[in-house]
């Protein structure tokens, strides 16, 4: 009996040194973190009030990436060579390469969508709606290169993003479907613990999730999962659902950052001027040379 | 109907503000010819509940412009202008009410840029004239004598 | 009977106006400020709680018409009267139209204003108020309380010389044809596409829905507060305009420009106070420059109501600061997005019929193939 209890003593022991090792080396996730947020003032929730930033290339690609000459390309006598739109930006036009922040690293099309992703990577230059500064739907609002901004009272949680002025109001009480699609969706919150869970439907077909051409269709619905980690970070994961587009659901997820500087805000990036010139410069009475 | 001069003169100055708190929203005078009224008659294939303005595309069976009737190509469509979605979104309107292939009448001017089949949806009706929207009918007080329900002027 | 004792009612009023013994709450700094209720719901720092949804539709223009002289309120009979002309007038465009109606006519419907004589677009798009705001029972004629007119200042003749410089391109040649009354007479007014009102271009909601100062429009007068501790936002349905208020901050330097300004907020006891400045040179909300600065105050009415007035200044456009308030009733309606840009056909077809114009004028041939 000694020796059995002894034989389990050292198994346990050694299983909790196993664990421990384990989870040394796995990268840092929401999954099993310790940290308790205070409390946003008269609730019973952790304070998500902050500006917030990623700080990946997912923007560019959610799956893992190579730097690259630039998002434009064209062939080369030796490779890819950018296209000459982008040329005279040189090294500025680049894309960096990155991690991919998709589970799996596998985005699971269905063979006709997959083969419209590789048309829009071909049509990226005239086809990506961030290039006429059109709103970024999500997740992509929230991996743009651009802080945003959560506001949660006691009763409201609000998002102000930086990208193109964008916005959510986040619903805590269901208003039932959405009447009409839209760019940014319809979003309904609730408290799972500490994890702030957004589930957003209603979209319009026209946003990608990066620069790489991944697309979806009206039936797509994001899940979103807030939980805070540490005093300044905020894992992100969002489970992306369109059985119209993809085989099955998949997901992504990333550290946030807290924006740290004392006098950290938002800046103005509406974009919609610096686009001015791009959608509408043919029409000016002395159109300049294009 | 007796009215004292102070409510005619704020009925008048209302008329005169709607037409100034447009001057500021959007020039349709400088995006519809005047000179180019039209007539539509046709089918709804789409709604664009967009913003800054829907467009109604229809499926026309019979175009008339500036006066003369015209034979529609096969599967020409055209597309009207309306105002803000949202409006119409809080009196309950969805997407599923309006259902394509339903017949409308639209009466309104085409873009000044003729090579498009675009027009102001200055009025857009049933078959029978009741308004699309259940609304009413004419921004900017229309005085062409084609609603026989206007009051005169 | 009834009509001769309103009328003599309003008749004392205006007297007492003239005479001096009613107070207008002209004065920019506060004057007499309606008396706020204590009670209602707080934050749980303690402040009100503004938050929610408000309808700012209302049939109260934001300067008094000339007809009703210098009197601030109306009698509830006669705002009663007005209300029940504009249902009337609504009913009756509700009507069914002529099934067998034609085109409207050759060389335009006479529609006046900005729909630019084609008539703009049904009726039933417009979401502009039934009822003449009140204020501690009283109807208002106007949202400007100071002046006392009820009128905007005149602007300084050197504001009238910069708007009118604004206008001038060197690269632009004769102005719109003078017998089109659907077109802007202003030179080069259709250029480019930065000659255009910003509402037109998407930049931000026409007629200052935003502002600040916030303002009444024709439809989607929907605004929903957020507030936090150091935060609050105003989210404007058009043009998905969130204004961030930083509370007990300071402004940005003066090289930083924002289209909706720099605001920062404090509490005045239980009045928000907004302070805004660092505004473009491009805003230029009724003809203002960049020197502009707006200080809003926003307290509790009543359970369901804000009171929300607004000073504006600009030393460099008018003589004096001008002063206006209305009401925000709480409302249960939802804003939607209202995303703009993304399907701006109407900025594209104003540039494109431009364009089209000047070719006619320089074939010398009337109409286009």
């Amino acid at each position: 009996m000694q020796h059995w209890l002894r034989t389990v003593g050292i198994a346990a022991v050694g299983a909790a040194i196993a664990a421990s090792l384990s989870w040394i080396s796995t990268p840092v996730s929401g999954q099993g973190s310790t940290y308790k947020a205070p409390r946003a003032i008269g609730t019973p929730n952790p304070d998500l009030n902050g500006i917030w930033q990623a700080l990946n290339t997912a923007n560019y690609d959610l799956q893992t990436h190579i730097a690259r000459p630039a998002m434009a390309l064209r062939p080369g006598p030796y490779g890819p060579v950018p296209a000459a739109p982008v040329l005279a930006l040189g090294a500025v036009g680049a894309a960096p390469g990155g991690l991919g922040v998709v589970d799996g690293d596998e985005i699971p099309y269905k063979p006709e969508a997959l083969a419209k992703k590789k048309k829009n990577q071909e049509e990226w230059l005239t086809s990506d709606p961030e290039i006429k500064c059109y709103l970024p739907g999500l997740p992509r609002a929230t991996y743009m290169p651009f802080p945003f901004q959560i506001l949660q009272s006691s009763r409201a949680i609000f998002f102000a993003y930086e990208y193109a002025g964008a916005t959510r109001n986040i619903y805590l009480k269901d208003p039932g479907p959405p009447p009409v699609d839209s760019w940014m969706g319809q979003s309904v919150g609730r408290w799972e613990g500490d994890t702030l869970v957004i589930e957003t439907r209603g979209f319009n077909d026209q946003t990608w999730f990066d620069r790489s051409g991944n697309h979806h269709s009206e039936q797509l619905q994001v899940v979103e999962r807030f939980t805070r980690t540490a005093p300044d970070h905020m894992q992100y994961e969002a489970t992306i659902t369109d059985p119209q587009v993809f085989t099955r659901p998949w997901k992504i997820s990333m550290p946030l950052y807290r924006r740290i500087e004392r006098n950290a805000q938002l800046m103005e990036f509406k974009c919609v001027e610096f686009v001015e010139e791009l959608m509408y410069g043919m029409y000016r009475k002395n159109p300049l040379p294009r | 109907m007796r009215r004292t001069r102070f409510v005619l003169a704020m009925g008048t100055a209302l008329v005169l503000s709607f037409g100034a708190s447009m001057r500021a929203h959007h020039a349709f005078g400088g995006e519809f010819d005047a000179n180019r009224p039209v007539l539509l008659k046709g089918a709804i294939t789409k709604v664009e509940w967009v913003n800054p303005h829907a467009w109604i595309h229809m499926a026309v069976k019979e175009v008339t412009i500036a006066g003369q009737k015209q034979t529609p190509k096969p599967g020409e469509t055209w597309a009207v202008e309306g105002g803000t979605p949202n409006t119409l979104l809080r009196r309950g309107i969805n997407r599923d009410t309006v259902k394509i292939g339903t017949e409308i009448v639209v009466d309104g001017y085409q873009t000044r840029d003729h090579t498009l089949t675009r027009a102001n949806g200055r009025n857009i009706t049933f078959l029978d004239g009741r308004k699309l929207f259940m609304g009413s009918s004419g921004t900017g007080a229309p005085r062409d004598g084609a609603d026989a329900t206007e009051p005169p002027k | 009977m009834r009509g001769k004792l309103t009328i003599g009612v309003f008749a004392a009023f205006v007297a007492s106006v003239l005479l001096g013994t009613a107070d207008l709450s002209g004065q920019a700094s506060g004057g007499r400020a309606p008396v706020k209720a204590t009670g209602g719901p707080r934050t749980p720092d303690g402040h009100p709680d503004f938050q929610g949804v408000y309808d700012l539709a209302t049939l109260t223009p934001l300067e008094r018409p000339e007809a009703l002289g210098t009197s601030l309120t109306m009698t509830t009979e006669q705002a009663r009267k007005l209300e029940q002309q504009v249902a009337s007038r609504r009913d009756v465009l509700n009507r069914p139209s002529d099934a067998n109606r034609g085109a409207p006519p050759i060389g335009g419907d006479g529609s006046p204003g900005a729909a630019g004589n084609v008539g703009g677009y049904n009726n039933f798009w417009i979401d502009n108020g039934d009822a003449y705001f009140s204020i501690e029972g009283q109807k208002r004629t106007s949202i400007i309380v100071d002046p006392p007119n009820g009128r905007m200042p005149e602007l300084l003749a050197s504001a009238r010389a910069r708007n009118a410089a604004r206008l001038i391109q060197t690269t632009s040649d004769a102005s719109e044809d003078e017998h089109d009354p659907g077109l802007e007479k202003g030179a080069g007014a259709y250029d480019d596409s930065e000659r255009r009102p910003l509402g037109e271009r998407c930049l931000i909601g026409f007629g200052s829905t935003s502002g600040p100062p916030a303002l009444p429009v024709l439809y989607n007068n929907l605004h929903q507060i957020v507030q936090t501790k150091d935060t609050i936002v105003i989210m404007n349905e058009m043009v998905h305009d969130a204004r961030v208020i930083r509370m007990n901050a300071q402004h940005l330097p003066p090289t930083v420009r924002k289209w909706m300004g720099d605001s920062v907020g404090r509490w005045e006891g239980d009045t928000l106070v907004v302070d805004t400045t660092n505004f473009t040179d491009k805003t230029r909300f009724r003809g203002s420059s960049d020197q502009l600065h707006i200080v809003e105050r926003f307290s509790r009415l009543d359970d369901k109501t804000l009171l929300y007035r607004f000073t504006v200044e600009d030393p460099s456009t008018w003589a004096r600061p001008w002063t206006g308030e209305y009401t925000w009733p709480k409302t249960d309606q939802l804003l939607y997005e209202y995303a703009c840009h993304e399907a701006n056909y109407a900025l594209e077809y104003i540039l494109r019929g431009a364009r089209q114009r000047d070719r006619e004028r320089s074939t010398g041939r009337p109409g286009n193939r």
